[in-house]
């Protein structure tokens, strides 16, 4: 528990051209649930892959279980469980042939689970990789990242192309894994319902660079839309330091910021001479707030 | 069973603390009563484990359950339940919203008083001897 099994330090990662990463830092702590938000191109799977030891930073450190992964061994490397964003398997293997390969290579894969999820998501074994539905494809990926019980697991948008059943069952099998070996998870997507059900910490990256990363519930407890209206001396144009983001019309001003920062709804619609509403804003919304601009 | 909306802008865990401690101050949770192991609850509402946690800590602190170390958590026998004080915070954001739209709208405290009046007069069971 002393160190975090996720630890990403100052990293920054270019290709050619303008950092896709740029001075990233933060840290997963032991079998929490890490949801790692941003828009397309905002850095999320090259991160990931730095993690998973594919690629290197250019500058800082990457650590898994206080390691780098890109200098580990076999060993150690049977600890972390990744899952990419396209699939690797080639095209022609059949699926039990996948599985065989997966229990020879981890001395800690587990086939009972393995064939409990095979016939959970109705993957037949004798099909091969390139004629299972994307999905499916999705699913069997899932299931070579997870049968060896990591105690990292690191999943670069493992609900792309699956369906809402498929989506629930599997983020069930996260959090059975959770709740039975204490993993840690550090996960990708697009689809913010599924984090707000399971995820306890995220992150949302923009530009390369985090705008928040902390629990979801502090985000939601701390995070306001405020509606000022009926100003008695006109609609001031001041700036809001330390708030998200201000839009401001001729009889109103709407500002997304932390309660718990200097300026507050209530000491604002003070000084300007205002009436005010505030609203909590859902995951989607603070999303959306954080990623514009 | 509970009923959590991930994509509200609550917190899940204020809306399960909320939902548990309901249930408790009506009575439908009695003292004495067993709460659902967190591993069960969480896989029940396909959650994160440490939500559960960390509701069954806040209610244990706020002194509605207890928990009994390898053997569960359970209402509280000394609930708070009994208690005026706990259904008076219990209602107090609620009464909050209602004044502030007031407010907004320009309802006098006159008006108000006389509309819940009314509320109560429709919504209060009615018993053989009742004032």
């Amino acid at each position: 528990m002393n160190e975090s099994p996720i630890l990403v330090q100052t990293v920054s990662r270019s290709f050619d051209g303008p950092p896709v990463v740029h001075d990233l830092s933060f840290s997963v702590k032991a079998g929490s649930i890490y949801g790692f938000l941003g828009r397309n191109g905002s850095g999320k799977t090259t991160t990931l892959r730095m993690l998973a030891g594919l690629i290197k930073p250019q500058t800082g450190n990457v650590r898994i279980l206080g390691n780098d992964p890109f200098a580990i061994g076999a060993e150690e490397r049977q600890w972390i469980g990744y899952m990419s964003e396209k699939a690797v398997i080639p095209a022609y293997t059949k699926v039990h042939s996948v599985l065989k390969l997966g229990r020879e290579l981890y001395p800690t894969w587990d086939n009972t689970l393995a064939d409990s999820l095979l016939a959970k998501y109705d993957l037949s074994p004798k099909k091969r990789f390139m004629t299972l539905s994307q999905g499916n494809q999705r699913l069997l990926s899932f299931i070579m990242a997870i049968a060896p019980r990591p105690k990292v697991l690191l999943l670069d948008e493992p609900a792309a192309n699956l369906d809402v059943v498929a989506r629930r069952e599997i983020l069930d099998d996260i959090l059975d894994l959770i709740r039975d070996c204490g993993c840690t998870v550090l996960f990708s997507t697009h689809i913010l319902s599924d984090v707000e059900r399971v995820a306890d910490e995220i992150g949302i990256l923009a530009k390369g660079n985090l705008r928040v990363s902390e629990t979801l519930d502090s985000l939601k407890d701390s995070i306001r839309q405020a509606r000022f209206f009926g100003f008695k001396n006109g609609t001031p144009t001041e700036d809001i330091p330390e708030s998200f983001r201000i839009v401001r019309s001729k009889t109103e001003i709407t500002v997304t910021l932390r309660t718990n920062s200097h300026a507050t709804p209530e000491t604002l619609a003070q000084r300007w001479s205002c009436q005010q509403e505030t609203r909590a804003l859902s995951l989607e919304d603070i999303f959306v707030e954080l990623s514009r601009n | 069973m509970f009923f959590l909306n991930p994509q509200s802008g609550i917190p899940l865990y204020v809306q399960l603390q909320q939902q548990i401690r309901q249930r408790i101050l009506s009575g439908q949770l009695l003292h004495g009563a067993q709460l659902p192991s967190v591993r069960e609850l969480s896989a029940e509402l396909h959650i994160n484990p440490l939500t559960v946690t960390k509701v069954y800590q806040l209610l244990q602190r706020e002194g509605f359950v207890e928990t009994h170390h390898g053997h569960g958590t359970y209402v509280a026998h000394e609930s708070p339940a009994l208690k005026i004080d706990a259904r008076r915070r219990e209602i107090a954001p609620a009464l909050e919203q209602l004044v502030t739209e007031a407010l907004h709208l320009g309802l006098s405290e006159k008006e108000i008083q006389a509309l819940l009046s009314e509320k109560f007069r429709r919504l209060q069971p009615k018993s053989g001897n009742a004032p």
